[in-house]
Order: structure tokens, then sequence, then C-alpha cells
């Protein structure tokens, strides 16, 4: 290859100039270089030999620099001499690299310096600095904490110092948010010292680690990364019951579990000797994947995924490797081959496992939680309540019962219609039947060549005020086949759905009606044997309906609907009653048939037997006093008589669902109590073989492979690691480069927003080099030297001044220093979805404080899970106090995440990089979610109670309670004090808006009195709980 | 832009974010999408095509579609019944399935082991317009428009069951996470409309419990930020989740409050310098907007009794698929980037004559009632319109092949999908498929080449369009060649 030193010409040295962030110094391998080439050069000049271009790889310096016939590619010390930079700065479409066909740009500029100042300067190598063991930088004794030396020398470099510390409320406020999640009690911030010295602090931090909030904090971290949901996932997404594993890993964050212990338990707690049932519990970690139950899914398939799953969330959350990325090829940039992937599947390959999803996920471990019993405790006491509160309202009830009976006995002394005919407007099908009238409101259709058809029948109005349920009857006639039902073959009918809809004069939309419940006399079997019930008409599947076919065929039959909800039809409005007859079988659609409707609810219309009214007719005239004596209707029909006038009853309904919820709610508390099963691991008998997957397809087995770690961490031994415990060993083995890194990392996450490393899942080539490599060290061997000991990295992080500095920025640092790479300012950035709504929950004073137990349901909007399954789930929000549990409790489903949360992890696959974003959704979720204004609305009771005449202390107290600190006369003054005015004044002369904007959750509305000055009150508490600084990590 | 910003930009989401942030706080942007910075190319294309362009600042090619209105349909139509007319299989009926045609097909563990025979097709199909097309007499209102639309006979893809396939078929990959294609155009294009999110979501309402859910991830944004993903449009009171104001709060009192809100977030902003407080302003005001938007666009009290007409009884039903068809035009009018419907229950192992013709009744008229509207209001030419789902059925009955009963089972090989508007060829029909519908005999459509297609038409080169991700540049299509179907362009 001929040489053109052309290129040369152009390089100019400006690293002193362009950036303050990066000043001029030697030129790193690690850091200034392998980034270049690794991103440019590894995907054909690599790691993976099976994509490798031309027989050059440039991970290694032997190969890069080797002689390759008269020319090297890279020649130390001679950049006019290395094949590369001419290849780099090429102009030759053929010549360039990289090439034009990788779709990647030509180097920049700065590149191109950078790789020829390294090639001058020697090229020197150096292994990937994460694959290095971690060594502690010695730090001066005396001088500053350790994190703030790595952090001010950094800063030094960069003529910049630390910030001020942070104002006192905003610190503890800081704290309290990173160690438990929740905002400090306002007592807490009012009565901490004015001139703090750092024993306070340490008090403060000490107190806060204590508390039983931390493990929950720490906690939803780690359910992120070990993808943990109460469901299985994909097409059945079956509830499953692994939370108390979720409650195992709050208890060990607050006992402290050293976290190599708290490793090796996650990873074969199973395998240790003596086990107890917590460390088997423990390893439900590694089985919290997704389960497919899909139909046609095949077992073993859906098996290689899990285990794949395990081996790529251990590289995600322990290792920071991208391990996903060698299941079909050796790594392109890390060096880790597809057969070093397969050996590490095969520590997870001998679970005593099928595959199968739903309730047949072995291994199972049988496991009573100790946190059961306060969650039937909580659901019992509720249950006591709901039903002294229907109790009494029945009383009332059975009061107005009487002179409704007495009422009804008038009514119904000339007798009593349990059904009116329906008198149609109209008649009209779909595909062309023709129905007519007949006497007696009957309605017959004419033969016809039809299959299927649908009868529509409009009816205007009825007689009755409303209709609750209608009736249909079907009679057999003469000219029908045999006699039967219709003009088919058989004879026979077939109902596939029936539909209500209502259309109003003048608008061009309808609206469908729900229909609750169907019953008849009887339901046979059609030739196609799913055709039997008529409950199979309510919904969209016209394979399945309602026939008579088997039973008596000389029989009028019948069928009664139930309404979801009674209907009156305004004025203009008219219902179109859809019959539809689309089965199967050709022209079983019915030839007479007649229609009436009732407005009696409840047992009337869920039953084919008479009516309670009808009943009392009957007994009325068996009587011979002028008017029936009450005293002579027996017991039973009293109660159905009761029971019918309790239907159209609105408060003992009311009380009467939320004593069912409670008590079904109850049930389920119960159903903790017993064994419950986690998914665990749990070894086979015989060991299963591991084959490496050719292109990670399950099933084309490849090269047969053997357990053993991946040597480019640390080699070890086959025979030393060829157990899942000493897998789990190795991974917290002191001579690991990866984990303490990676986990120093997430946690340092936590308490910044961002990373050292900001590709927390990235500690690969391809990863971000630390922005303080030798503070991640010394964090690193610092937690390993501790024993693992996590509540000290936590302390040993928030005791530095690095942590405490004030988060307000000038605008020259935001745009020296965007993202806050340097740590020249404490870390400013919007709280995790969660933490905004447990915030809420605990200003307000809501907050149910119980830890651990089965999961809840907060508020979530009506109909989504409905919509999203066709009606297969249906979400039921808790009720009492289960409501007001911390999120790290509530029910996650994981085809369809809580709509209360925003930006969380999807929870499916593991996730270590916390997702933040800013949109209009995210608004309209804190501005308007029921949990968010119930908690405005209890702020503003509690609000009132504490200042019931002085409007500035009411905000003084808001501004404790949401933000921990007075209100500054600027913000009460110029904009608080006037919101309250505006409000009040509106809601003075519209009462109904104050009741209705005050009822909330499970709130009732205030005293009339008080309502404006409730509802003004909750305004102002729904804005502060909007604010930014509230929302805010500061 | 100082290169600190660049890799912040490139590198992980969360880097990604802040770069973002920064700059809508720095008053660049009006609201979502709305970075106008062209950060990917690192300088400013000539061709600024959009109001309000995303990360691509304009697109490297003039777009055909402005955007696309996508009508999914969930569960596997057949093909066989349908689109692809093989008069050959009745005299084929019963008989089993010649080992040289099936040639290896993975089946599903439904009908793995069991016999294959050919069922031919319960439905007749004749030719439709000038341009010949077959369709089949269960959809009459499609073939009265063949001569508008493309179908594409050829359509293939490599997964077999529902969840992966239409994880494929909707984001490119069968494995969860990554982004869908509508996520890749907001954050590709950006908004042309402030006050409405740039992709839209519509699920038809049904009463029964479909075997396949639609999960969220069919319209997330994968590992884009989520600000990218599908915004659901539900049927509902609330037709975006939480949009609404509590009862009892007047309009005139939610703006005061955010004006209260602003004026203490402004001063926050002042002493603490952080611009993403005003980022958060604009986007309470976004949601304002929102609030007045939504409604308004939901509310078709203005459409004419003709639309009603036109799109059949149905869509006077709202959240049928029909009512939710009037929606997608409506967006589209609105300049909407990406519109997806859902249509479930196409999943038909059995019953085809009551089950098949049942979804066609839902969809039919209103699919070619979309078509003719937007023809007739001109957004046609800029629309593209996609009909199709995740994968065919197979030409063996399951259960019994010749009973009624009979259904079909999933099928990857070959399918059928149709396109219109948009750049793309009216009146044709490409590719085709073996006697039996069973494989692809001339000119295949991956998944894949529908993608790549699809983002031609919008101005994109798919495979300069990429997005850094743990340390790998992701596209939509993949890392397997993938190619534009030139020949159905016009």
């Amino acid at each position: 290859m001929k040489f053109h030193s052309l290129c040369l010409c152009l390089v100019v040295f400006v690293f002193a100039t362009h950036s303050r962030t990066v000043p001029a110094r030697d030129i790193d391998f690690n850091r200034d270089v392998r980034p270049i080439i690794s991103d440019n050069c590894f995907a054909c000049h690599g790691f993976d030999k099976g994509t490798r271009k031309g027989e050059l790889r440039l991970d290694q310096r032997e190969a890069a620099t080797e002689d390759r016939g008269g020319y090297a590619v890279i020649v130390p010390g001679k950049p006019e001499e290395s094949a590369l930079l001419e290849r780099v700065t090429s102009t030759d479409p053929d010549l360039v690299m990289p090439p034009a066909d990788s779709h990647k740009k030509p180097l920049d500029r700065k590149s191109v310096e950078v790789l020829t100042e390294w090639i001058r300067q020697g090229a020197p190598w150096g292994q990937h600095w994460s694959f290095v063991k971690p060594e502690r930088a010695s730090v001066p004794i005396d001088g500053p904490h350790p994190i703030d030396f790595f952090v001010q020398q950094r800063l030094a470099e960069s003529q910049l110092e630390l910030a001020n510390q942070a104002a006192t409320h905003t610190l503890i406020r800081r704290l309290s948010f990173d160690l438990t999640g929740l905002p400090p009690e306002p007592n807490l911030v009012q009565s901490f010292p004015k001139s703090q010295t750092s024993q306070d602090w340490n008090r403060l931090i000490d107190q806060l680690l204590a508390s039983p909030h931390f493990g929950e904090r720490m906690a939803m971290w780690w359910l992120d990364g070990a993808r943990y949901s109460d469901t299985d996932g994909f097409q059945a997404d079956s509830t499953r019951t692994n939370w108390p594993w979720r409650d195992w890993v709050v208890d060990s964050f607050n006992q402290n579990k050293p976290f190599d212990e708290f490793t090796i338990e996650q990873f074969a707690g199973d395998l240790l000797p003596g086990a107890t049932s917590e460390q088997i519990l423990a390893t439900c970690f590694h089985r919290n994947h997704m389960n497919n139950g899909e139909g046609g899914r095949d077992k073993e398939e859906s098996r290689v995924d899990y285990v794949l799953d395990r081996v790529n969330t251990t590289g995600t959350v322990f290792l920071g490797l991208t391990l996903g990325c060698t299941q079909c090829h050796d790594h392109k940039f890390d060096p880790i081959s597809q057969n070093d992937y397969y050996s590490l599947t095969a520590y997870f390959n001998s679970i005593d496992e099928t595959g199968a999803a739903g309730g047949a996920a072995k291994p199972y471990l049988k496991y009573k939680s100790p946190y059961a019993q306060r969650a039937v405790d909580e659901a019992s006491a509720l249950v006591k309540v709901t039903e002294a509160e229907l109790a009494s309202v029945q009383k009332l009830a059975e009061a107005e019962f009487v002179p409704w009976l007495d009422e009804q006995i008038r009514r119904t002394k000339d007798g009593f219609q349990p059904w009116t005919t329906i008198v149609p407007t109209r008649l009209a099908t779909t595909e062309g039947y023709q129905l007519r009238r007949e006497p007696d409101g009957i309605i017959a259709s004419a033969p016809a060549d039809f299959s299927q058809d649908d009868f529509v029948i409009t009816v205007a109005a009825t007689e009755l005020d409303r209709i609750s349920g209608l009736r249909l009857e079907v009679f057999p006639h003469a000219s029908h086949t045999d006699g039967k039902y219709s003009f088919s073959e058989t004879g026979e009918f077939i109902l596939t759905n029936v539909k209500l809809l209502v259309r109003k004069n003048g608008s061009s939309q309808i609206r469908e009606v729900s229909l609750a419940s169907a019953v008849a006399d009887v339901e046979g079997v059609g030739t196609d044997s799913s055709y039997k019930t008529v409950r199979d008409t309510l919904d969209d599947d016209p394979r399945k309906g309602w026939t008579t076919r088997t039973k008596p065929s000389d029989v009028t039959h019948t069928a009664v609907f139930a309404l979801e909800e009674p209907l009156v039809l305004a004025s203009g409005e008219e219902l179109d009653i859809v019959l539809m007859q689309r089965s199967l079988a050709p022209r079983e659609l019915m030839g007479r048939f007649r229609l009436s409707a009732t407005d009696q609810r409840g047992a009337a219309v869920r039953s084919l037997s008479p009516m309670p009214l009808e009943q009392l007719v009957k007994l009325q005239a068996a009587t011979e006093d002028s008017q029936l004596d009450t005293s002579k209707i027996d017991s039973e029909l009293r109660k159905k008589l009761l029971g019918q006038f309790l239907e159209d009853h609105a408060v003992w309904q009311a009380a009467k669902l939320r004593n069912d919820l409670a008590k079904s709610q109850l049930g389920s508390a119960k159903k903790a109590l017993g064994d419950q099963n986690v998914a665990v691991l749990g070894e086979r008998k015989e060991q299963r073989r591991t084959h490496v997957l050719e292109r990670g397809v399950w099933n084309k087995h490849g090269e047969e492979v053997q357990r053993s770690v991946l040597p480019a961490v640390l080699k070890m031994p086959a025979a030393e690691v060829s157990s899942r415990i000493e897998l789990g060993h190795w991974v917290v083995s002191r001579e690991n480069p990866l984990t303490a890194r990676v986990i120093s990392n997430q946690v340092w996450q936590l308490f910044f927003g961002a990373g050292l490393v900001r590709t927390p899942a990235d500690f690969g080539l391809q990863g971000e080099s630390p922005t303080h490599p030798e503070l991640l060290d010394w964090l690193a061997v610092e937690f390993m030297e501790s024993g693992w000991d996590l509540k000290h990295l936590v302390r040993t992080i928030v005791t530095s001044q690095t942590y405490r500095q004030d988060s307000a920025v000038s605008e020259e640092l935001l745009e020296l220093d965007p993202e806050n790479r340097l740590l020249a300012r404490g870390a400013r950035f919007r709280l995790p979805s969660w933490m905004i709504r447990d915030a809420a929950l605990k200003s307000s004073g809501l907050l149910n404080e119980a830890t651990g137990g089965p999961p809840v349901f907060p508020y979530q909007p009506p109909g989504v899970w409905r919509d999203q399954f066709m009606g297969r789930f249906v979400y039921q929000p808790s009720i009492g106090p289960a409501q007001y549990r911390r999120t790290l409790y509530a029910f996650w489903r994981r085809t369809s995440a809580p709509t209360f949360l925003f930006d969380s992890a999807m929870r499916r696959t593991c996730e270590v990089v916390p997702r933040r974003t800013n949109t209009p959704l995210h608004a309209l979720t804190l501005l308007n979610d029921t949990t968010s204004l119930e908690a405005a609305r209890t702020l503003a009771d509690a609000a009132i109670a504490a200042a019931p005449d002085d409007l500035a202390r009411r905000v003084e107290f808001l501004f404790w309670r949401v933000l921990s600190r007075k209100p500054a006369p600027n913000e009460t003054d110029r904009v608080l004090l006037g919101q309250y005015n505006a409000a009040k004044a509106y809601y003075d002369k519209h009462s109904e808006d104050a009741a209705a904007f005050t009822t909330v959750g499970q709130l009732g509305s205030p005293d009339q009195k008080m309502a404006s000055d409730v509802a003004a009150t909750m305004l102002l508490a729904n804005l502060l709980l909007n604010l930014d600084e509230g929302m805010t990590h500061e | 832009m100082s290169d600190a910003e660049i890799s912040g930009l490139t590198d992980s989401g969360s880097g990604l974010d802040v770069t973002r942030r920064y700059f809508l706080g720095r008053g660049a942007g009006v609201g979502l999408g709305a970075m106008a910075l062209n950060l990917l190319n690192g300088e400013t294309s000539g061709r600024q095509t959009f109001a309000a362009p995303g990360r691509l600042g304009g697109t490297p090619f003039a777009p055909r579609a402005k955007r696309i209105i996508f009508l999914t349909q969930s569960g596997g139509p057949s093909q066989i019944e349908l689109y692809d007319d093989k008069p050959g299989l009745i005299a084929m009926a019963g008989k089993e399935l010649p080992e040289s045609v099936r040639n290896g097909q993975r089946l599903t563990a439904m009908t793995a082991g069991k016999a294959q025979l050919v069922m031919p097709s319960h439905s007749q199909f004749r030719r439709h317009g000038e341009s010949g097309a077959t369709v089949s007499n269960w959809l009459p209102h499609t073939g009265a428009i063949a001569d508008d639309l493309c179908f594409v006979k050829s359509m293939t893809t490599d997964q077999i069951n529902h969840a992966p396939a239409m994880t494929r078929f909707l984001t490119g990959h069968h494995l969860t996470g990554r982004p869908s294609i509508g996520s890749w155009f907001s954050y590709g294009l950006g908004s042309s409309n402030r006050d409405l999110p740039d992709f839209l979501v519509l699920l038809s309402k049904m009463k029964r419990g479909s075997d396949q859910p639609l999960y969220d991830h069919y319209w997330g944004s994968g590992f884009l930020p989520s600000v990218y993903q599908g915004v659901k449009l539900r049927s509902a009171k609330d037709p975006v989740l939480y949009l609404r104001d509590p009862d009892g709060l007047p309009r005139h009192l939610r703006r005061n409050m955010l004006d209260g809100l602003s004026d203490l977030n402004q001063l926050r902003f002042e002493q603490t310098g952080d611009p993403e407080i005003e980022t958060r302003i604009q986007q309470y005001e976004m949601a304002y907007r929102m609030q007045a938007s939504v409604p308004e666009l939901t509310d078709v009290s203005d459409e004419t009794e003709s639309t009603f007409e036109l799109y059949g009884p149905d869509s006077r039903r709202p959240g049928s698929y029909a009512a939710n068809c009037i929606l997608a035009r409506r967006l589209a009018e609105r300049g909407v980037r990406f519109i997806q419907l859902f249509h479930p229950d196409w999943d038909h192992h059995s019953r085809l004559r009551s089950w098949c013709t049942a979804r066609c009744r839902d969809t039919d008229q209103a699919s070619a009632a979309l078509v003719q509207d937007l023809k007739q209001r001109g957004l046609l030419e800029d629309t593209l319109v996609i009909w199709g789902g995740e994968f065919g059925r197979g030409v063996a009955g399951q259960g019994k092949w010749d009973s009624p009963e009979g259904g079909r089972d999933h099928h990857p090989r070959c399918y059928t999908i149709w396109m219109a508007g948009g750049g793309i060829k009216p009146g044709t029909t490409y590719g085709a498929t073996d006697d039996f519908s069973y494989n692809v005999a001339e000119n295949p459509v991956h998944v894949r080449d529908l993608h790549a297609t699809v983002m031609h038409l919008m101005g994109i080169n798919h495979e300069q369009f990429s997005y850094r991700f743990q340390g790998l540049d992701f596209r939509l299509t993949g890392v397997e060649e993938s190619k534009v179907v030139h020949d159905i362009l016009a």
C-alpha cells in the first residue's frame, strides 16, 4: 500500500483550547483512544472472529502493530507511517475507513488528532479500565473527605471548586428522599439545629438509615433491576405470588445484609448448606423474568429464553456488561465469546423447570409471609367498619321500606303488569330478511335466502319511565320447518349476539347500553356444540350463542336480559334492539318473536321466576280485605320485596358495594395468609447438557459447553466454579473487577441522578469511561473492604461535601458543564414518579406506613385494563387504608404498568438506567390523579384545622408540609393569597362545584358551610403539589 | 455546540435527556418533539419540512408521505379468505399438504403433529376495478376501492406466535425493548402540531375477551426516551388519561391556578437557574392546551351525516373501529405524524365463516371509507395508509377441514397487507405466493423491507437513522439486510 502523507498537514493540535472540560494532558489509551477505535473499527476488526474483515484485528496491540508485508496499521511513534491514519483520513471512497457501507461518519478532526498524538506518544496500549481490578488511590490523611478530595482534584483542573452547602431544609429534604424516598416531617426540619455540626448531620443520617423506609427505598432500585412484577407478562399475563421476595429485599436492605451475602443468596440460596426458607426465597431474583403462556408456544423455547434472561440480567445488574449481544455471535467490542456466554448459561440451565407459565412455573417455594397477618387484620378491621355502616344504612332503609310497601300495595291493587310489550317504530335488517308486525306485538320474518342476518327493532318510547330489562319470546309456528322456530332446514334458531344502541334525534352518534346478564327458560346444544347458552349472546363473539335445539320444540321459549343500569330514554331518543343471528348454521333465524320491557331491577330481571311485585299481586288477589294487611306477607316474600326496594336505594347500594369490596379484600388478604407459591431456583437431579445456540436460536444446538465463568472478567479454573454457589462467589469475589464498581455506580446514581459512569448498564468498551475513575475505584474498594456494607457505602457518599452542595447553577457553569459531570454543584433532578406519589401521601398525612404484605391497588382511571384485555382483567382500586400504601406495594401488571407512574422502568427486562422526561402527560397526571387530589383535600382539611382564621398561617402550614420550608413573602403575597381569594369567591357562589371538587377518593364532601373554604384551600394544595420544587431532588 | 454536549447526546438515554432539556429550557422548543436542532447530523439541513422538526431536523430527501395511518389488524387475518385467491385448492381439498410445500415449516404447539389437510377458502373471490385485484366477497367495500390500493401479497415474517410476531411487525425485533415504528418517527421527525402528541394510538372497543391483549410496548418507546411513546386515545370520558380536570373545577380556575404555578416555578427558576423548570412550565401549558385540543378532536358533532354514511353505521358508536377511522382522519387533518389503530381478534383458529366475517364487517367499510375520505379531501397524497397484521394463516384446516367449524393456524411465511396514498403506486398487486398460499413465489417483502419502505416514504434512509443504546447503533430495520421496495412506489 502506498502511503500518502498529505493528511498529516491538516493535523493541528488544539487540545488546550477546545474546551475547559477536557484540558491538555497525556493521551490516555482507555479514556481517549479506545472509545474511538472501538466505536469505529471493532465491528469488523475486533474480537468477533465471525465478522472480522481483512484478517485484521485492532483490539490487541500485537495484531495492530504487526508487519503486514511492508507496512503496519500502527507504527508506534510514527504517525506518518501508520496506515490507520491514512485510511481514516482518506477522501477516496474505496479506501476511507470506516467504509461507507458501515453507515458510520468519517472520523472527526478531533478524533484524528487524538489518534495521531497517541501514535506519536508510542501507541501505548492498556487493558480496558473496567477489566482491571480497582485499586484504592491514596488520599491524604487528615485531608478532606476522600470523595471531596477526588472531586476537588478534578475541579481544580478546570479552575472550579465545590459549591456552597445547600440550605438546611433543602439538605434535610435531599437526605430524606434519598435515604427513605419520603419527605421529612416538618418538625424535623424546624427543630434541626440552626448552626449545625457534622455530628448533627451524622445523627440525622443514622436515623434515616435506621428507618424501615430505607429498605423500601432501596428495594425500588433493586426491583427495577430484577424486573420484578406481579404477573407473568405475555398473552395470559397470569398473576403470580412472588411478593414475599419483594419483602425479603426490603428486609435485607434494612438488616444491612452484606451485599456479597445478598448476592450469593439470590444466586444460590437453595444450594446453601442447611438453606433456610428465606435463603431459598432469595433465589426468586432469578425467577422474576416474564413467563410466556401463549397457546401455541413451545415450552422448551420459553425455558431457553428464561435461562438467557438470567444471564443477561446478571450481566446488566452485577457486571455492567451487555452480555445479550453475545447470544448470537462473539461480542463485537468486549472480549467475550459466544462460547463464554453459553458457558455462563450452563449455571442456569439445570433448574428444575419446564418453561410452563401461569400456575405451572415450578419450582416453587411454599412460603408463609410474616407480613400477611397485618394485611388480614387491616382488612378485617375495615370489614367491621363497612358492616356497621351497612347495618346502619339498612336500618334507615328498612324504615323507608314500610311506606314504600304500602305504596306498592295501593299501586298494584288493580293488578301489575310485569312486562310491557314493545311497540316498534321501525323494523330493519342488515342483510335483507323482511320483518313484519303481527297482532299481540309479535314480529314475524319471511323466509329468505341469507345465511345470517341482524334484526333491528327500534323503539321510540315505552309506557315505562325506564327500562331495566328486556324479555324475548320465541314462538313455534305451523309455517316453520316441522312447526318449530325457523324456516331453516332444521327449524331451529341461534341467537349469537344482542346489542342495545341508543340514538338521539339530531345527533350523529349512538351510544351502546350494556347488558349485565341473560337467562333463558332452556338452553340446548347446536349441531356445532359451541352454541348453547344465552349468556354468550352478551359478547362480540359470533361463535357462541343461544339455541334451544335438543329441547322441546313446540313451546314458547323465553330469555330475559338485564341492563347494567336502567335506561331512561330522553325525548328524541330511540333505542335499537339488535338481535344478531350470525351463526354457522345457515338461516337459523327466528321466525316469530316478541320483545317486552320492564322497569323492575335486580332479581326481577335476573331470573324467569315471578317478580316480587307479581307475587304481591297474587297474594293481594287472594285476600278478601279491601287492602292487603302487610302482616300477611310471609317473611320470604317480604325479603324479596325489600330486595326489590333496595335495588333503587342509592345510599344502601353504595354501602353494600363498599362492604362487598371490603369483604373481597379480606378474602384476598386471607389467601395471602396461607402458603404462597414463590417461584425460586432448584436444581434438577440430572444436569441438562448445555450447547452454544447458533445465531441464538433456541433449538439450534452447536458445540457443547461446560459451566465456566467469563475469563475476560476474572479467570478461574472450571473445577473451582462448578456450581451456582461458586458462580455467586465469583460475582462478589474481591478479585472481580466489575461488581463493586457497578453497584457503587448504581448507588451513586440514586443520589446524584447520574452515575460516575454515565452508562451504568455498560462498563464494556462501548460504555463511557468514569467521570472520576479514581473516585469510582476508591468507592468500590471501600465498599468491598467494609465487608460489602451497603449502609456504609451510602453513609460515605452522603457525608461528603460533594453531596451536600447547593444545586443552583450559574449560566456560566451550565454552559460549561450542562450535565454536571464535574460535580461543581449539587444534583438537581426530578424525583422518580413513585417518589412523587409517596411524597403526596406522606405530606398530606394519608400515608399508610405499614411494610410488606400482598400487593395493593392504588387509584387508576376506570377501564384501562378492561380496554386492553377486552374485559379479561378488571382493576379494582383498594379501599380503606390499603389505598394509601407506598408505591412499592402497588400491584404491577407487566402488560399494563400502573398508569399513575411515568418514566418508570418497564419491568420486562432488567433496567438500571433511569428514565427522566418532561411531558404534558406527566403534568396531567399530577394535576388530576385521584391520589394527588385526595392528598390536596386532606392537606386542605389539616391546614384549615391548624389555622382556621389566618390565611397566611394556613399557607405557611401547607408550605411546611409540601416543601419543608416557610413561604417567602413574595410567594404568599404576590401569588397565593390571590389564588385563594379567586377560588374562594367562585366557590362561595357555586356551592355545588365546591362540593363536587372536594368530594374525592374515599372522602365525602365537607360541611356545606365550610365547602368553599375547603375547595379554595384544596386548590392551593393542588398547586403546591405540582410545583417543580416539590417534585425535584434539589 | 460543544463536544461535551454532543457526547451527552449520543450516549445513553439519560445523557440525551439532559441535553434535550437544556435546549428546550433555552427557549428553542415549543413542546413535544420540538428539538429544532439538528443534533444527529451536527449541522442544520437545508430542507426543514416540518414546523417543529425532530432529531433529523428535516429529512435527507423529499418525503412522499407526511404522516402515517397504520390500521393494525391484530391476530393474523387470513390471506386465504381475504385476498390471496387460490382456486386450485378446491381440487386439493382434504389432501395432505405436500412436504415439498411445507418444507420444514414450524407449526405452533396447537397443530404440531397433526395432519395438515388442505382447506380451500371459505369465501368467494372476484377481480375488482381496472387493476383487476382479487378481493374476497367478505370485503366488498375494500374490493370497490381496489384501484386506490397496493396489495402486497408476498409479506413474510419469521415469528409464529402472536406477541413475538406483532413485536417484530411493530418494533423490528421479536423481543421487547425496541422502539415502535411510531416512536421512531416521533423521535426523528418531531411534531407538526403543537397541541397534540405526535403519535396517537386508538384501540377498538370490543366486549369479547380477546386472546391477544394489546401490550403497551406495541406503541412503546423502547430505549428511546418515553416522551416518544404513543399516547392512547381512549373512548372514555378521558380520551387521554388524566386529561379532564376534576368535577367542580371550572376552566378559568384551572387557568388561574396554572398562572400561579407558573409564577412560583419562575421564581424557583430565578433562584436555581435550572432550565428544566422552564421546560416544566411549558409542559404544563401544553397540558392545558391539550385539555382543549383533545376534546375538540374527539367531538365529532361537526361531522356531516354523509361522513357517517360513508364510514358505515358502526361509525356512530364511539370506540368502534369505524369511529376510530373517522378520528384517524381528523388526526391526519391536524397534522399528527403517526396514527395507529388496533383492531383485535383476527386469530381465527375455528369457524371462519362466522368469526372472520364478523371482523370483516367491523373493518371493511370503514377502512375503505377512510381511504376515500382522505382522497376526496386531498390528504391521501401525503398520508400513507397501511392495513395489515403480524402474520397470515396456513392453508391446512385446523379442526375439521370439511366443516364450517374449521379454522386456520398461524402462518408466518406469507401473508397479505395493503397500502394506499403517500407515494404508493395505486391499483397494484405486488408479489405472489405458490399454489397453496404457503410460500412466497415471487418478490418477497420481509417485515424489515416494509419498515425500510415506510421510512423511505417518510423521507428517511433507514440505514442512516439510528440511535445509540448500550454502545450500539440501533435501527428499526436491525442488522440484517433490508430493502426499499421501489416497485410499489408511485
